[in-house]
This record gives structure tokens, C-alpha cells and sequence, in this order.
């Protein structure tokens, strides 16, 4: 897709914080063992042939340009295009909505001044899903809307996702939360080039605004339209949808649904080799990353990257993310232990299912 | 090392006709080993651990795995300015062209690579062995011993010595005596067909050999004996770690099982000499709520839903429910279907063993059975 940019915003930080969230931006939350979240938006990206993407930065975007380095994972180390770190506002956009703050985007004006594409692709990084965009763009140019919004009915209620109000395809308005039955947001939209130009006009002098609030008196000129999504989405801005959608990859439906090889999810990758279980350990219903070294036992659990079991060590319905060590006796229950901790012998770590017990990453 | 002090000289151009099934779509450099990684990779890690950043490496069998595989060499970060893979496989000239005959003339056919980088030093490697090494380190001793020639050499047990190059070195590491393969070893020191030469003298030594009717051209048979009869300065290296020359099914076997147990012989989870790997991003592996494994390896992808016991699943290898898999190793992709048994096997990469199919043997005495690559194993076919 030479005629399409993309834009990611990662600088959305959760309104609900936890430890998983005050050392990182949501967009490098490990998940699932060796991917972070933003490796969904980049690769949903280059994955329909986009060779250009900027990337809207937090603050702390330390662990982010650690992760995309030159984006050459992504293929986003490109002569022409490839990946664009764009400034961010200072303090992040973690008030209600503004998934897509036009102060952000117009500071950012040369990036989509510059290109010549037809229509840019924006997206955030809370989302997990794996999507064919081109059938999104062809879909956005066959109807000739001007914005075309990903959806998918709301299977609950949500106050952090974006609902919006739609009649026969067409956006008539937005709104903050969703119910049961609602059209949410997927916050991934395709846009023609030249009317976000022009948006940034038109809305300059409220750009204190999300896009899509700017745009709240204007969807009767603005011809908006949904596409709705039929496959497996999970919106994550909260410890209970973070723990709940790495669980949900226990079920393999799912992981063939989201990791399919032939439109794979791209992630830094590493030498680390294949995960080891040793004699007398003990694995069930679990994920286990490379460099692991399992020795005790594992049930219902997420494993990072560099992982220790030790014998006698007990992992219970927990995420145990990159660089931790479980050591002999220890339990770890129902809980996310954040990278590169150290569960001493013979401790407990235990949550209950309802309320997780989350450990803060490791200070280095 | 400073940039082109030294370069090497990869061969990777072996059938491994003994490899069987494995190799007969892939060049034995590019099979699959220890779950994630290709043969190749140990020597492009070496080279690059030990800073060496120029590797040219010698195709002709089968390349095509191979070649894409390497790529630029950005996986083993040798995709740097100034140095970088080159692959070189057979080409012709206006006075024609002919395949790589034997290990020296692949090199010789190629001398023109190594005059247009101009090293001091050439490193000679086989893409078909399993070690770590410091290149650097024996670069080092080369110097040290003001040599021309300086091989690798590592002790083998005497019962075995007549299956290998026979070196006798003096007190000094100076080689006295070099016996191909002899019947009555007088040595147990074998050379493990790593050199490093002196630039110079290797391309004048190679442009004679092109020229001796009665030559092999081979590194082994005639190059090394020719310079040890011309009174050169012919050195040892002495390496004591793990190295295995994988060349036939059973050693492939034996030498994935090294990688299991306790305490095994060679460490891949050791960080500070790294095997680096030109892997594809797959999601974790997944056990399945009764997946059993006890002593095994099992890569990114791999799913399992039966019982595997002291094997290697590779890169997207699948064990369906009530499945076993006992003492094998799975290339990637390869899949056993629920309630097959595979014992003492090596299934090739995409391979299928369907449901309830057996593939393989526990009786010792019998060979590793082997499924080649894209091969299906149905009922009544085993």
C-alpha cells in the first residue's frame, strides 16, 4: 500500500494506573510472553504493505525505542519512509478520550505534510488485534467516506473505550464508554490525507481536543463510516483487561487466530533459544518463552522471555514476565510478577482471581 | 580483531549425502538443529563473536534455504560497513567455469574475493560443525608462533583417532607430522578443519595446487601435507570445549540428545558467547492441558497437547492429544497427529505423522528412524 501512511499514537497512558504502568507506557506492556502491545498496531500496519509509520511518543518512551529500535523487525528500516519518532505531549493524554489529541497530530503536521500518500491509518497501541487492513482501505475507498472507523459491538461495559453512535453505517455521534451492545471503537480509523490537513485548520483552536471530540458537531459534513470487525479484539487500559487478555491466549483458537503465520505479529526479536523443561517438571495449560528453564510446576500461566522455575517452585494462574526467577518452594499465584524479579525460596505471591496481585518490575 | 586483519572463508557448499533424508532439499549447513537454530549458524556466530565481520561463504549444493537464510547476515550482525556476508557460489569466467572441486579448489576458485579485501589472514571454517570458539584467541596464538599455517586441533579418543587428520605437534604446538585418516595413529590430536593461514602464502599455495594434475585440491589431503613437506611453519591450536562434526544421522541424533539432561555437554543457554539465529517471530510455545513433557526442548510455536519425553520440538513442531514422543527430535513444523507414537525418530521439517501412525523404534540396535522434510507418514506406510 504505497498511497497509505500510517500513524500510531503511544501516548495514551491508562487512567487507571497499576505498577505494570507507572515504569512504562501502555504501548510497551510485555504481553503474552515476548510481544509488547504496539507490536499489534505496527504489524496490522506493515502487514498491508505501509512502509511508513510515525510513531506519537510519551515521556518515558525509553522502553518504547528500546523495543522498535530502527523498526527494522517491522521492516520499517526503509531509504524512503520507514519509521518516524514523533514528539508527543509532555505529560501524556491520560484524560478521557483523547486517544488522538489534535494538539499531537497538528504538532506533528509536517509528517503528513510531507508524504504524498492518499490516506493515513491511525491507530493506538491499547488494542489487541490482528486485522487485514487492506480490506479495511478498500472498503474506505469503495464507500468514498472520509473517515472510515474500525468497530465491533461491545460484548461489555467499558468506561475506557470510545462508543459511537451509528446509523446505517454512518457515525452520527461520539461518546466516552461503552455498554453491552454498543458500537466501540477500535481507535484504528483510515483517513484521507488531505481532510486530516484541513482538520487541522478547522479545529486549531480546540486542539486541546481528542480528533473525534473536534469532530463531535461535524458528522454532517464529515462522512464517517464504520467497518465492523467479526474477529477476536481485546481492548486493554486496565490490570483486569491486561490479565484477562493474556489469559485469553491459553485458549488456542485464539492464539491461531491472532499469531497466523501468514500474517504474523512482528516483535523485537532475540537469541535466546528454545525453552527448556526439565526433568521432573511440570507444565499445564501454559505458554512458555524461549530461554525459559522450567523445573517445578506451571499451570495456567504466561511466561516471559528468560524464565526460572525452579524445582519445587509453583506458578498458579499468574503472567511471570521476562528475567524472573521462581526460586525452589516459592508460589506465585494468581498474580503478574513484572520483569526481573526474584520470588525468593519458600515466599508466596498470591492473588486471588478477582483481584490480582501485581508485583512492580524489578528496579535496575 | 582490527576490520580486515582477517576474513574467513565459510564452506558450505557439502551435500551431506549421510544426512540422508535431511539434506535431500537442503544443504547440510542449513538443516535444522537444537530447535531454533540451522547448522551455519555456529560457525557465522563464532565469526562474529570473535569479531570477524568479512565471512564469504562457499554454496553449490542445493542453496537455496541456505542463501535466504543468510540473507545480509544481519542476524549474525555481520551486515557492517566495510565488511558483511558475501555468498559465493560457483560462476563462470570467459575461460568458462566448473562446480567446486574439493574443499581448497572452492577457495581457489574464489581468490579474487579474498584479493579485493586484502586481509592479512584467512580463516578457513566448515559450515557443518557444532563449537564455540574464539577465533580471536587462536588468531592471537597464530601470531604468537610467528606461524603460516595454524589448525584448530582437539584430543579424540585413540579407538577413534584413525577417522580423523592426525597431527603430531612438538612441545612448541609445532606440527611435525600430519597423517590423513592412519591406520596406526601415533597421535590422538585431530584437526578439526579450522585454519587460519597467512594471506599470502594461501593464495600462492592454492594458485600452484590449481595447477598439479595429481591433486585432490583439498585442504586436508594435499595442501597441508605440501606445505609440511616445504618446511613451513605449521602450528596447532589446541580446543578443548564441544565440537561435533554432525555429519551422519546418528551422530545428529546423539548430538541433539547432548543438548538434553541435567547438565548437558554443550550449554546454548550460555549468554556470553551467543549462537545467534536467523528465526522467524512466532508466539510462545503452548502446552496443552494434558501436554506432558519431561527432558526436552521446545521452541517458539510449538504446541503440545500429548507427551514428549527427552526430544527436541523445533520452531512450530505440534503433538497432538495422546501422542508420544519419546528420544526424537521434530524439525520445524514437523506434526505428529493425536494418539501416534514416534520413538527414536527425526522427523524433517512440515513432516506428518498422521493419527495413531508409529514411527521409529525403542531397540537400540536399530537405526534413528528418519522422516524427510515435507514428507506424510500415513497408516500401513511405516
Amino acid at each position: 500500500m504505497e498511497k497509505v501512511i500510517g500513524l500510531i499514537t503511544c501516548n495514551y497512558s491508562a487512567k487507571e494506573s497499576s505498577a505494570l504502568t507507572e515504569s512504562r507506557p501502555v504501548a510497551s506492556l510485555p504481553y503474552f510472553g515476548r510481544y509488547r502491545l504496539v507490536d499489534f498496531a505496527l504489524s496490522n500496519l506493515v502487514n498491508c504493505g505501509i512502509r511508513t509509520v510515525g510513531m506519537v511518543m510519551p515521556y518515558n518512551y525509553r522502553s518504547i525505542i528500546d523495543h522498535t529500535g530502527s523498526g527494522k523487525d517491522w521492516d520499517l528500516d526503509r531509504k524512503n519512509g520507514g519509521l518516524f519518532i514523533l514528539p508527543g505531549s509532555a505529560f501524556g493524554t491520560s484524560r478521557t478520550g483523547a486517544r488522538f489529541l489534535l494538539r499531537d497530530l497538528i504538532h506533528n503536521k509536517a509528517y503528513f505534510k510531507r508524504s504524498n500518500a492518499d490516506a493515513v491509518i491511525c491507530s493506538t497501541a491499547n488494542f489487541v488485534f490482528n486485522i487485514d487492513l487492506d480490506e479495511v482501505y478498500a472498503a474506505h475507498k469503495e464507500s468514498g467516506a472520509d473517515i472510515t472507523v474500525l468497530t465491533k459491538t461491545a460484548s461489555e461495559k467499558d468506561n475506557d473505550v470510545t462508543a459511537f453512535d451509528v446509523i446505517d453505517g454512518r457515525v452520527q455521534g461520539v461518546r466516552q464508554g461503552v455498554n453491552f451492545g454498543d458500537t466501540m471503537f477500535l481507535d484504528c480509523f483510515v483517513i484521507n490525507r488531505q481532510l486530516l490537513l484541513d482538520m487541522f485548520d478547522w479545529y486549531a483552536p480546540t486542539d486541546y481536543l481528542d480528533l473525534f471530540e473536534a469532530m463531535a458537531g461535524d458528522f454532517g459534513r464529515v462522512d464517517v463510516r464504520t467497518y465492523d470487525f467479526g474477529g477476536y479484539v481485546a481492548p486493554i487500559f486496565n490490570k483486569r483487561t491486561y490479565f484477562r487478555a493474556n489469559m485469553d491466549l491459553l485458549d488456542p483458537r485464539i492464539t491461531a487466530e491472532l499469531f497466523p503465520v501468514d500474517r504474523s505479529i512482528k516483535t523485537k526479536t532475540h537469541d535466546t533459544p528454545p525453552a527448556k523443561f526439565e526433568v521432573g517438571s511440570r507444565v499445564l495449560n501454559s505458554a512458555v518463552s524461549s530461554g525459559d528453564r522450567i523445573y517445578g510446576s506451571v499451570s495456567d500461566a504466561i511466561l516471559g522471555r528468560n524464565v526460572i522455575v525452579e524445582a519445587g517452585a509453583t506458578v498458579r494462574n499468574s503472567i511471570v514476565m521476562q528475567g524472573c526467577v521462581v526460586k525452589s518452594g516459592a508460589r506465585v499465584e494468581n498474580a503478574i510478577v513484572d520483569r526481573g524479579n526474584v520470588v525468593p525460596a519458600g515466599t508466596e505471591l498470591r492473588g486471588t482471581p478477582e483481584e490480582v496481585l501485581i508485583t512492580e518490575k524489578a528496579h535496575e | 580483531m582490527s576490520k580486515k586483519e582477517c576474513i574467513a572463508m565459510l564452506l558450505a557448499g557439502g551435500q551431506g549425502s549421510r544426512l540422508g533424508a535431511l539434506t535431500s532439499n537442503v544443504a547440510k549447513p542449513a538443516v535444522s538443529f537444537g530447535g531454533k537454530f540451522r547448522i551455519i549458524d555456529f560457525a557465522l556466530s563464532n565469526c562474529a563473536n570473535s569479531g570477524i565481520n568479512t565471512v564469504g561463504v562457499l554454496t553449490q549444493y542445493r542453496p537455496y534455504l541456505l542463501h535466504s537464510y543468510i540473507g545480509t547476515g544481519e542476524a549474525w550482525n555481520l551486515d557492517e560497513r566495510g565488511g558483511g556476508v558475501a555468498i559465493l557460489p560457483p560462476f563462470a569466467t570467459q575461460t568458462g567455469g566448473t562446480w567446486y572441486e574439493g574443499t581448497a579448489d572452492a577457495v581457489t576458485q574464489n581468490l579474487g574475493y579474498i584479493e579485493t579485501n586484502d586481509p592479512e589472514y584467512v580463516l578457513i571454517l566448515s559450515g557443518d560443525q557444532l563449537y564455540r570458539m574464539d577465533y580471536a584467541d587462536m588468531l592471537a596464538t597464530h601470531k604468537r608462533n610467528n606461524a603460516d599455517l595454524t589448525i584448530a586441533v582437539m584430543p579424540v579418543p585413540w579407538e577413534e583417532a584413525s577417522r580423523f587428520g592426525i597431527l603430531t605437534a612438538d612441545d612448541d604446538g609445532r606440527i611435525t607430522k600430519f597423517s590423513e585418516k592412519p591406520k596406526k595413529p601415533d597421535s590422538n590430536l585431530a584437526s578439526m578443519g579450522i585454519y587460519i593461514f597467512n594471506a599470502d602464502l594461501l593464495v600462492e599455495t592454492l594458485k600452484e595446487d590449481a595447477n598439479d594434475q595429481n591433486s585432490a585440491h583439498d585442504f586436508g589431503g594435499n595442501i597441508i601435507p605440501k606445505l609440511l613437506a616445504d618446511g613451513k611453519r605449521l602450528f596447532t591450536y589446541k580446543f578443548e570445549g564441544f565440537w561435533r562434526d554432525v555429519g551422519t544421522i546418528s551422530s545428529y541424533h546423539e548430538t541433539s540428545m547432548d543438548l538434553l539432561g541435567p547438565n548437558p555437554a554443550f550449554d546454548i543457554f550460555s549468554t556470553d558467547f551467543p549462537i545467534m539465529s536467523n528465526a522467524s517471530t512466532r508466539p510462545p510455545a503452548f502446552v496443552g492441558k494434558d501436554g506432558t513433557i519431561d527432558d526436552a526442548l521446545i521452541a517458539n510455536g510449538c504446541q503440545v497437547y500429548g507427551t514428549v519425553k527427552h526430544s527436541i520440538l523445533s520452531t512450530d513442531a505440534y503433538v497432538g492429544e495422546r501422542a508420544t514422543v519419546i528420544d526424537s527430535v521434530l524439525l520445524p513444523g514437523a506434526v505428529v497427529k493425536d494418539g501416534a507414537n514416534v520413538v527414536r525418530a527425526i522427523l524433517g521439517e512440515n513432516s506428518v505423522v498422521e493419527e495413531n501412525v508409529s514411527v521409529g523404534s525403542v531397540d537400540t540396535t536399530k537405526d534413528t528412524a528418519v522422516i524427510g522434510n515435507d514428507v506424510v507418514v500415513g497408516k500401513g506406510e511405516n
